[in-house]
């Protein structure tokens, strides 16, 4: 149960709202790089934290991120024409660079330095890995830029996918960090899933269905730890990092890539779930790039030329009872993507959290709450910078490994919750 | 049809796996309309849950101190219990009855009247000096089927010495958390309605 003021407190992200300035304090994803392939492609549309926005890449492939609009009269830039260094709006000729700075009024004299004055709210885009990020806070407080592992591995080991998810994101991200559904709703998918079957740690999932937890702050954010019972009196630990504000991981299966997510909130209803797959030593072989993009795993299948899943709340998710009732599907909807977001968007655009019933073992959702709650205050009250910020928060791993019974994952793992190039993930 | 068959991919909006082209409108119970914020309004409005009855034991006198500071606060049911011996018991020569447990005006409480219809035990420790007290909490929540949980409180302390208060209480809980914040302990209790 979250108290009505708190709820709004963590869901509400537009500009001047406390945790809407707490997300300005990081660089988050914006768009994947492919939206942008290539110099003076077209632009593209994009909304984050409530902010309507135009992406594009110039003459000179330097990305630029700033206010849709034409300061003129107010065109969308979409229609604009990405073109010698910069995007023209097609109504009256007005010309922006990639800082938002407009370069050209054609109607007023050159000389008269008009187009100087004109400027649109603009933010930086880089990009790393397959993702291109963007800090949509103030300059001076501007973090290091990310260096999360499966966006830093080289390209052949990577792969990332993101979808438009219509709910807000706490929900969602919410849904990464509760480790208990898996032995249900996803029960199906454990077995047949190209990128998470035949993994010894799924029959400790499937044998045990009543994990112990352990939840553990850490400098960045969580560490949520799945204890269920494996040979001999022995634990099966699967450890999920949450670090903040949004940021998972899925504790890996065997030999498997590992996976996880970043919660992006478009508006206050709705967000895009940003998937990834790597593999810290290895690239990804033919078959499991294929499976990734056809929608296994983490991923999914899109709607044509969109971000929206094939599966989507106009068609009821392609819900197949029949499947559910064979056992191949636990709640009916295909994909573990899927079977999450469907749950999630079911509980209405943003959930009235007065109305839940937690238990004890959603303490990893209680602290993260917390935890952003505390965070946010501190920002908005003290002007205290929020944690996950640094590069050191950002080097985590996911794990599972079988411990003996004295053994806490906290101390025997602290190696495997760490990212290390060119080291194997810990995986059974 | 196989549920991963690519073919279910091939059904666009207008059809339905295994099941051919819809023979009915969407219906107004659909998920599109079902997951609206204007159907949320028509939620039934109701106290979907009975009061809990939790009961939250302090193990050691910086555990006591944390949780003294929230009793006077506005709980559901939820009695607060501070273990009143300085040193810990032995789990072997304990009965439920027998643990020193106090309310927090001084007067003793039972563990095992205090048990009767519990439905979560939150077990607070700041020392790690009270493995056998919580063996003896633990093992008559095991016997009546109430969930345990455990609080560490971490402020403050050493990697060695959380250490030593986490491993004085985990074999006895189902859940663990490890709190660096001392104001971790009402905001897992109101979100938990004790």
């Amino acid at each position: 149960m979250l108290k009505k003021e708190i709820n709004e407190l963590l869901t509400q992200t537009d500009a001047g709202t406390p945790m809407g300035e707490m997300f300005r304090q990081y660089w988050i994803p914006a768009l994947l790089a492919r939206e942008l392939p290539e110099d003076d492609c077209p632009p593209v549309r994009v909304k984050l934290l409530g902010e309507r926005l135009i992406a594009f890449r110039d003459s000179k492939g330097r990305y630029g991120l700033m206010d849709e609009f034409c300061a003129h009269r107010g065109v969308s830039l979409w229609f604009g024409r990405n073109e010698e260094g910069g995007l023209r709006c097609p109504y009256h000729g007005w010309k922006y660079d990639y800082t938002g700075q407009c370069i050209e009024v054609p109607s007023e004299p050159e000389e008269s330095g008009f187009c100087e004055k004109i400027k649109l709210r603009a933010y930086p885009l880089i990009k790393i890995g397959d993702v291109l990020w963007t800090h949509m806070g103030d300059k001076e407080n501007r973090p290091p830029e990310p260096v999360w592992e499966f966006a830093t591995v080289p390209a052949e080991q990577t792969y990332t996918s993101k979808r438009w998810q219509e709910c807000n994101w706490l929900q969602a991200m919410e849904g990464g960090i509760d480790s208990s559904h898996v032995s249900f709703l996803h029960s199906g998918a454990l077995k047949t899933d190209p990128l998470f079957k035949g993994a010894k740690g799924n029959q400790y999932n499937q044998q045990d269905k009543k994990p112990v937890f352990e939840v553990v702050e850490s400098d960045g954010g969580l560490h949520i730890g799945a204890r269920r019972m494996a040979e001999e009196g022995h634990y099966y630990w699967r450890i999920t990092p949450w670090i903040m504000p949004s940021f998972t991981m899925v504790p890996p299966r065997g030999d498997h890539p590992m996976h996880g997510h970043f919660w992006i909130p478009i508006d206050d209803e709705n967000c895009w779930a940003w998937s990834f797959d790597y593999h810290p030593v290895r690239a990804l072989t033919p078959e499991e790039r294929q499976a990734m993009m056809d929608g296994y795993g983490v991923h999914n299948k899109y709607v044509p030329g969109t971000f929206r899943p094939l599966q989507n709340k106009d068609n009821d998710y392609l819900m197949d009872r029949e499947a559910q009732k064979r056992g191949e599907t636990y709640s009916g909807v295909w994909g573990i993507a899927m079977q999450d977001a469907s749950l999630q968007e079911s509980m209405g655009p943003i959930i009235d959290r007065t109305k839940e019933n937690l238990v004890s073992t959603d303490n990893g959702i209680i602290m993260a709450r917390h935890r952003l709650r505390k965070a946010c205050e501190a920002l908005r009250d003290k002007g205290v910078l929020p944690p996950g910020r640094e590069p050191e928060h950002q080097k985590v791993r996911s794990a599972a490994r079988v411990l003996p019974p004295d053994e806490a994952f906290k101390e025997a793992m602290k190696e495997d919750l760490t990212a290390r190039p060119g080291v194997k993930q810990t995986s059974v | 049809m196989p549920h991963d068959s690519d073919d279910m991919f091939e059904a666009d909006n207008a059809t339905r796996a295994g099941r051919g082209p819809i023979d009915h409108p969407t219906m107004l119970s659909s998920c599109a309309r079902a997951a609206t914020a204007a159907e949320a309004r028509y939620r039934v409005n109701y106290p979907n849950s009975r009061t809990r009855t939790s009961r939250i034991v302090a193990l050691d006198a910086t555990a006591a101190e944390a949780m003294f500071r929230i009793t006077e606060d506005p709980w559901n049911n939820a009695h607060f219990l501070a273990l009143s011996s300085a040193g810990d018991v032995d789990p072997a020569k304990t009965a439920a009855p027998d643990l020193p447990l106090s309310h927090p005006d001084g007067a003793a409480a039972d563990l095992g009247v205090e048990l009767d219809g519990a439905d979560l035990v939150v077990l607070i420790a700041g020392e790690g000096r009270s493995a056998g007290a919580a063996e003896v909490i633990a093992r008559e929540c095991f016997g009546r089927n109430i969930m345990c949980a455990g609080l560490v409180l971490a402020e403050g302390k050493s990697e060695a010495a959380l250490d030593r208060v986490v491993n004085s209480i985990r074999a006895f809980t189902r859940v663990l958390v490890v709190a660096r914040d001392g104001d971790y302990v009402p905001a897992m209790l109101t979100a938990l309605r004790a």
